[in-house]
């Protein structure tokens, strides 16, 4: 099919660069985001804009916590048809519980597991979740999105499309490609060190897009080849669910065998036992974690089996000092606080996992890393973006004069996946901050407005795309560009504002008080504003200026 | 040293050697010198030089930090410094004489 | 357009089935076998499917590449099923 091995790359690269380099896109652009998901939450939730805190006392504010938790009515209702007969009335026993923390959350994150006894899947329990503030135990109100934990963090790996791990399965592919475009792109690119440091904006916008699209491929190489694969490491179990299906014995036998050897029992006694003190278990961690030189911030507590003999405590330290998804758990018997078992130094493959995982979820503490991490991820939107204008740049004059559109629709989609995803952002944003505090009745869930507002503005933006494309197909530069990029001039800089009016932290207040996360926020959304207008003004100039070049060519051509 | 200073100094060091790097091509050298050829030494004193300050950033890095959370600094501080390097060539390539004030 | 033999959306079947197929075969038959030769079940799991997502990379790559498509086909889902099959084999001896 092709003639040689360069072709073969070329043509891998263009089309499944062009079909799944939407998806990635979206990808490496809330990725990015996501590197500072706790802050958009403190942004979107005013509620919770105080100073991280470290997991409380179980034994005075947690338990009564754990103790007043229920299952919702729309937990109880989706789990409906995965029981045999109705729904139980009451959820007397709990199965696991537990409070997840890490060195950026004010707020905590609780979630408890009861039993089902008529579940289909007797493994099965049904959940209900909790955000409390860790300093005195009062609830959040539950109908808060977090808005960069819960929907643009999700956003980047499932798409928020959950049917069948869907959006997964799409991600997942797309990072396949993206692993393929890389090593195809080495091979095409003919002078990847000649022209490492090449960027001409001087010269054609075919030239200069495509050194923008090497420059940016190139230096951030190992970022986009490790950030693609550790991501498919990180689902592996979905990807290849090889321990679930066809070596499912294997992997049954394998547990029994590794619960006697831990001593951790993996089923109830059905014996009822008390709950000793919780916090001497946690204080015993602590002093076991610093005799071994190691920060002692509890990260994930969990307590299984609640209320049995059999229960046990689980504390795990939160790994904020290492890549590594270090939890150097430490395990207690439930009843009496008697130690069961300390989690082994981890082998080689296991600190090779986890260095993979942990340097993609990052939970460590290292703001350099993390805004390195930022301009990775935009590196990789610009060099995506920079091949679809690529794509559009070589191909627009033929498609203008052979009357095909192909060219006018990649780049509607190219203007909708780069502003138009800006623009989408921005709207959830604004619909956060209008949204009154309490709906009227009958109302949609705040977080499910929030939402609407999300996709709403995304489909406006690519359906505004569509309709301005049309210079496209005469081989020109569409005005959705430009227009696009007003509109986050406008809209970004009116968010900062609607924070102002809304909650009362203007920049002056959160600056002077060094609240960094909201601070932070609204100056990222300023300078998008302001380099939204930049490029607004140089696709101005560029706009002014290409008839100008087209007519003097065809004059020379005629000459 | 304190963290934040060896952690500014790696990133420093990412930068001018990079430039140093790119100072010893000829088509950068003439970007920012003018178009008067580099002697065979130039070159090869930019090459070491442009070595030896990535090598001395890739040892802060590993001061500041534990060794693997390091080695992920000082790759993305490379790329950082070879953006920065590439965007000065392209917008202001005679700042990057700053890298070489003897010229 | 006709789909014949030389159709792209054979390669592309190739790289993306046939690649999968003998990925699943890789990581099946990996895990039973180190799990065999003492291996904890989950760092078999994980060291395989961190060395799978690279062999699938190089097949997905290949199967562009590579002059003979039938090749293709044959190493992938000959390779799928006899890995596979011989994970099932050491699976059936141990359980």
């Amino acid at each position: 099919m092709f003639q040689s091995f360069r072709l073969s790359m070329a043509w891998l690269h263009t089309w499944f660069g062009l079909t799944l380099g939407f998806v990635l896109m979206v990808v490496f652009f809330f990725g990015a985001l996501s590197v500072f998901d706790r802050e958009i939450d403190r942004w979107a939730v005013p509620q919770s804009r105080f100073e991280p805190q470290p997991i409380p006392s179980f034994d005075k504010i947690l338990r009564p916590v754990f103790e007043q938790m229920q299952p919702t009515q729309e937990a109880i209702a989706e789990m409906a048809p995965r029981v045999n007969g109705p729904m139980p009335e009451t959820y007397p026993v709990i199965e696991r519980m537990g409070a997840y923390t890490t060195h950026r959350d004010p707020v905590l994150n609780l979630f408890i597991g009861f039993d089902v006894p008529n579940a289909k899947d007797p493994e099965e329990a049904i959940w209900a979740y909790r955000t409390i503030d860790p300093r005195n135990g009062a609830s959040l109100p539950d109908d808060r999105l977090k808005i960069g934990s819960e929907f643009f963090y999700p956003l980047h790996y499932s798409l928020n499309l959950h049917w069948r791990d869907i959006g997964t399965w799409i991600v997942g592919s797309a990072a396949l490609v993206m692993l393929a475009a890389l090593v195809s792109g080495v091979v095409m690119h003919r002078k990847i060190f000649r022209e490492f440091f090449t960027f001409r904006p001087g010269k054609t916008s075919q030239r200069s897009v495509l050194d923008l699209h090497n420059l940016t491929g190139v230096v951030a190489l190992p970022f986009h080849f490790f950030f693609a694969l550790t991501g498919l490491v990180i689902f592996a179990g979905i990807y290849f669910p090889v321990g679930h299906t066809q070596l499912d014995p294997l992997h049954e036998m394998s547990e029994r065998l590794e619960a006697a050897e831990t001593g951790l029992p993996h089923d109830r006694a059905g014996v009822a036992a008390p709950l000793a003190s919780v916090d001497a278990m946690v204080a015993d961690a602590q002093r076991r974690w610093h005799e071994k030189g190691m920060a002692g911030e509890v990260g994930f507590l969990t307590l299984q089996h609640v209320g049995d003999a059999n229960g046990y405590v689980s504390v795990y330290r939160a790994g904020t000092d290492r890549i590594a998804l270090t939890g150097e758990g430490i395990h207690y018997k439930a009843a009496t606080g008697e130690l069961l078992r300390e989690d082994p130094a981890p082998g080689f493959v296991d600190n090779l996992n986890e260095f993979l995982t942990g340097l993609h979820l990052q939970h460590f503490r290292h703001w350099l890393l993390r805004w390195l991490y930022v301009l990775g991820g935009l590196t990789g939107c610009v060099c995506i973006a920079t091949g679809f204008i690529f794509f559009v740049e070589k191909r627009k004059r033929q498609h203008a004069k052979q009357g095909i559109q192909g060219a006018r629709l990649v780049d509607a989609l190219a203007v909708t996946t780069v502003t138009g995803m800006v623009l989408a952002a921005l709207g959830m944003l604004i619909a956060n901050k209008l949204l009154p505090d309490s709906l009227p009745a009958g109302w949609p869930p705040r977080g499910d407005l929030e939402q609407y507002a999300f996709w709403g503005s995304w489909l406006l933006a690519f359906i505004h795309a569509l309709a301005r494309s049309g210079p496209v197909a005469a081989g020109r530069l569409s005005p959705a560009w430009a227009e696009q990029c007003r509109a986050i001039a406008v809209l970004a800089p009116l968010a900062v504002l609607l924070n102002w009016i809304i909650t009362g932290d203007h920049l002056l207040r959160t600056l002077s008080a060094l609240y960094w996360p909201v601070a932070g926020l609204d100056l990222c959304l300023l300078a998008s504003a302001g380099v939204a207008l930049l490029a607004a003004a140089k696709l101005k100039r560029r706009a002014l200026a290409a008839p100008a070049i087209d007519t003097a060519k065809r004059e020379a051509a005629h000459a | 040293m304190p963290e934040i200073m060896m952690l500014s100094v790696a990133m420093l060091a990412s930068i001018a050697g990079m430039g140093w790097l790119a100072l010893a091509m000829e088509a950068h050298w003439g970007q920012v010198f003018g178009p008067h050829a580099q002697r065979p030494r130039t070159i090869r004193g930019l090459r070491v030089g442009g070595g030896l300050a990535l090598a001395l950033s890739l040892g802060l890095c590993l001061g500041a930090d534990h060794p693997s959370m390091a080695a992920l600094v000082w790759i993305m501080t490379l790329a950082a410094g070879a953006l920065a390097v590439a965007f000065t060539l392209s917008w202001r390539p005679g700042l990057l004489r700053v890298l070489l004030p003897g010229i | 357009m006709r789909i014949t033999g030389h159709h792209p959306l054979w390669r592309i079947a190739a790289a993306v089935l046939g690649g999968y197929a003998f990925t699943w075969g890789f990581i099946a038959l990996g895990m039973a076998g180190a799990f065999a030769l003492g291996m904890s079940f989950h760092d078999a799991e994980h060291l395989t499917a961190i060395i799978g997502f690279l062999i699938y990379l190089v097949l997905f790559l290949w199967a562009f590449a590579a002059r003979s498509l039938a090749r293709v086909w044959a190493v992938t889902a000959g390779g799928a099923l006899v890995m596979a099959g011989a994970a099932s084999l050491i699976q059936h001896q141990l359980t």
